[in-house]
């Protein structure tokens, strides 16, 4: 038995993709299709500025799309992420006409994302309704307290301090921290273990003594947290508070994560896939603005993706359960 | 007339059906008896159309059968009333007994009353006092067999088989079934009745076919045979090398379990269990066995009762995480669904249990992870061709093993083996009960919970008998037979 001897050790290399079997790699093969065929399609497409611009826009969706890899991989989903992301900057930002430090106002952001998280990491746990349900309750409680606080009002100016973060390169780079950090988190931690573990058997997971309710709080906790981080970096990019942010932004990151190939149906994928997802989503859409297409055409093309990428999901799925059978 | 030929059925590791060949008469009530894993459960659903490739023929009235669907069966008169009923339970009787075949009047409208006025005739006709609008949830769970059968007899059904009808219902509804069940037959029609329990087999039955290991043992008539003839043609079969010798070494006491209740699960439940001692439980399914180990494993928390642990007392556990510290591990009887992670590799899912330990604060040291789960896969003799393969496409006895390995890992003394060896082959089978004495060579304490006899008295230095969520009777390994046990889990009253 060959594999007997190399059972010692797994490669640096290989242990980033190991445990998904390469499935990242069509993605990023897809990645580079697309960007050869934008650069000979569309003039103006291959240039540096293009490039930072898309950047800066996968940035916001990349982060928070991270968070709900996290919460997909133990078989739940977070439809709250655009609304705790309006809630943390329009509340967490009401501090900014007043005059406050950035001090003050960056960690009160990132707090409230975090509360609010960990406010649908309890109710999930609570209360025996599935994650889909409580999270579309809480988006539009989230949303509805945004917007009767602030009474729809935008805030602006901002201070040119909160635009550091949104220069530039500076949101990409804060995206590639965060894939960095969890990619680490997600393959070599207990807790990241426990996720995987979570989501393709709970029950089997309980009985193994892992502590199940808790890491679930953690994990909507985590999302909220990145929701909040992310806001940050739109504010920054913006230049303005708008209580409307984030609309949408939960369809833009559950297609990022099953586009990168993490499992809707939880247990499998992995946080690198969904940087790869993100990439992938981001060209797209950017290709078809710059071709002047309706923006119309941007939620259609996201939702045939989706669908495309959780029939590929399912078919896998059908095919393991008839072998195991 | 009911003809079975040469009927086999193969499911991966095992053979649900062999060569079996029988016939049921027209105008009879048949028995069908057997263990656990006899092939009864195979056997009707090959009648009623679920299972539809098999070796051999199956013909009713003469003429073969080949059904491909359900509906098939249904549309020539079989009508099969499973354990797990298939009401629906937000609709009324009338529309459940219409349910898919509602009479519509002009116009596409349903006829409300039509439906009433034919559920009410039947329900009379059997002497039911069920209201036809009542609805369906709201009814026991006898009265809601009561609607499953008057659909099938609206469906013209000349076939009824019922599987384990009466495994919920109490003394009474069984009684009252009984007479519903005669009053079929009057009416000629022919009942294919899966049980058991002897003592109803022969109450109602006019003929009982056993079966055994997915063998066709015989059949008997009622009237030329007694209960302890049938038992014995159910569990009846060689012992010598289906189990590896076994030295017994007791020691202290490891655990004892006091007066544990659970409401609606079971109740006053004291047991003990000493070092390098396996006990064995024996029950039917639903006695209560699985529900009493996830209460000692911290799934549930008892009502009342204490679990003593060498010196330590607890009173139930609130985490499996808490059980597995004071010491008990346990093998669920569902492997896919509650002990292994199918998406998982091997490795992942043998360090599930002991990530803690594994670990240096957060992270999981992957030295330390692989020396362990290399260890398992080695002494175990788990067949992978490496650490990283996915759990589910292993065999069933490997999967079994890497759960069991899983165990293991958490070092605890005290273990629960909850159905270990179904759904495996015999050869795996084996290797679980070696491995399962080597555990006890170390001192260790199992609880084996079995709902197939031979295992049980095969490897069991003990033995406790539970019926209907009590401990009624222990047995010693030299006392215990299959008939006695039989007797005691059946309720038959010969002891």
């Amino acid at each position: 038995m060959k594999g007997k001897q190399e059972a010692g050790g797994t490669s640096g290399f290989m242990s980033v993709f190991g445990r998904t079997q390469f499935r990242e790699l069509p993605i990023l093969i897809y990645i580079l299709l697309m960007i050869v065929f934008f650069s000979f399609t569309i003039p103006g497409f291959w240039a540096v500025r293009n490039f930072e611009n898309i950047s800066r826009q996968i940035a916001v969706v990349g982060i928070i799309s991270t968070g709900m890899t996290l919460v997909i991989l133990t078989g739940g989903i977070d439809l709250s992420v655009g609304s705790i992301l309006a809630f943390a900057i329009s509340i967490g930002g009401a501090g900014i006409p007043l005059g406050r430090s950035i001090w003050v106002v960056y960690p009160t952001i990132l707090l409230l994302g975090t509360i609010l998280g960990l406010v649908n990491g309890i109710l999930i746990t609570r209360i025996s309704v599935p994650a889909l349900i409580i999270t579309l309750g809480t988006m539009n409680i989230f949303r509805g307290i945004t917007m009767v606080v602030t009474r729809g009002i935008y805030i602006t100016p901002i201070p040119f301090a909160y635009m550091t973060i949104g220069r530039r390169y500076t949101p990409f780079i804060f995206l590639l921290i965060v894939i960095g950090v969890f990619i680490f988190i997600t393959l070599r931690t207990r807790f990241g273990r426990n996720l995987y573990a979570i989501g393709g058997g709970e029950q089997a997971s309980l009985y193994s003594g892992v502590p199940v309710v808790r890491n679930k709080i953690l994990v909507y906790t985590i999302s909220g947290f990145l929701s909040a981080f992310a806001g940050l970096i739109l504010v920054g990019r913006s230049g303005f508070i708008q209580p409307q942010a984030g609309l949408g932004y939960e369809m833009n990151a559950i297609a990022a994560v099953v586009v990168g190939g993490t499992s809707i149906f939880g247990g499998t994928g992995s946080v690198l896939g969904t940087f790869f997802g993100a990439t992938l989503m981001g060209l797209i859409l950017t290709g078809l603005t710059m071709r002047a297409v309706d923006p119309y055409w941007q939620g259609l093309v996201t939702g045939i993706l989706v669908i495309l990428a959780i029939s590929i999901d399912s078919l896998r799925q059908m095919k393991s359960r008839s072998i195991s059978s | 007339m009911i003809v079975f030929e040469r009927l086999s059925k193969k499911f991966p590791g095992v053979k649900a059906l062999d060569d079996v060949s029988f016939r049921v008469e027209e105008g009879e009530i048949h028995g069908l008896v057997g263990e656990n894993g006899a092939g009864k459960s195979t056997l009707i659903k090959i009648l009623s159309g679920i299972i539809t490739d098999y070796e051999g023929k199956l013909f009713i009235d003469g003429r073969e059968m080949s059904f491909t669907a359900a509906h098939q069966a249904q549309n020539q008169g079989v009508a099969t009333i499973f354990q797990e009923l298939t009401v629906i339970r937000d609709l009324s009787v009338a529309e459940n007994i219409f349910l898919g075949r509602e009479p519509v009047r002009m116009g596409g409208v349903v006829d409300t009353n039509f439906m009433r006025e034919k559920s009410r005739e039947v329900l009379q006709y059997l002497g039911s006092t069920v209201n036809p609008g009542e609805i369906v949830g709201r009814l026991s769970i006898a009265n809601q067999q009561i609607v499953e059968i008057c659909k099938a007899l609206v469906l013209n059904a000349k076939i009824i088989v019922m599987d384990e009808p009466t495994s919920s219902l109490t003394e009474h509804e069984v009684k009252q079934l009984v007479t519903f069940i005669r009053r079929l037959k009057e009416r000629g029609l022919t009942i294919l009745y899966v049980s058991h329990k002897m003592e109803e087999v022969f109450h109602i039955c006019d003929t009982i076919s056993v079966l055994r290991d997915g063998k066709f043992i015989g059949s008997v008539n009622k009237e030329e045979s007694t209960p302890d003839e049938v038992i014995r043609m159910m569990v009846g079969r060689s012992m010598e090398a289906m189990f590896p010798p076994r030295e017994r070494h007791i020691g202290e006491k490891l655990l004892e379990v006091r007066s544990l209740s659970r409401k609606g699960e079971f109740e006053d439940v004291s047991f003990s269990l000493y070092e390098g001692e396996i006990v064995g439980f024996a029950g039917l399914i639903g006695a209560g066995r699985t529900e009493l180990a996830k209460t000692l494993i911290g799934a549930a928390r008892p009502g009342a009762g204490e679990i003593r642990i060498g010196k330590r007392v607890f009173r139930g556990f609130s985490h499996p995480h808490e059980a597995y510290q004071a010491g008990i591990a346990y093998l669920p009887e569902d492997r896919k669904g509650e002990g292994l992670v199918a998406c998982l590799t091997v490795r992942e899912n043998i360090a599930l249990s002991i990530l803690r330990r594994i670990s240096s604060y957060l992270w999981v040291k992957p030295q330390a992870e692989l020396s362990v789960v290399d260890g398992f896969i080695k002494n175990l003799r788990i067949k992978v061709y490496h650490h990283d393969q996915v759990a589910e496409t292993l065999s069933g006895g490997n999967q079994q093993k890497v759960v069991i390995s899983k165990l293991l890992a958490t070092q605890t003394d005290i273990f629960i083996f909850d159905e270990p060896t179904r759904g495996i082959d015999v050869g795996a089978k084996y290797e679980i009960y070696r491995i399962m004495n080597d555990l006890t060579k170390e001192g260790k304490g199992i609880i084996f919970i079995s709902s197939e006899l031979p295992e049980i008295l095969g490897i069991s230095d003990r033995i406790y008998c539970m019926r209907a969520g009590q401990l009624i009777k222990e047995f010693t390994h030299e006392e215990a037979s299959p008939e006695k046990i039989m007797h005691v889990l059946t309720g038959g009253n010969i002891i």
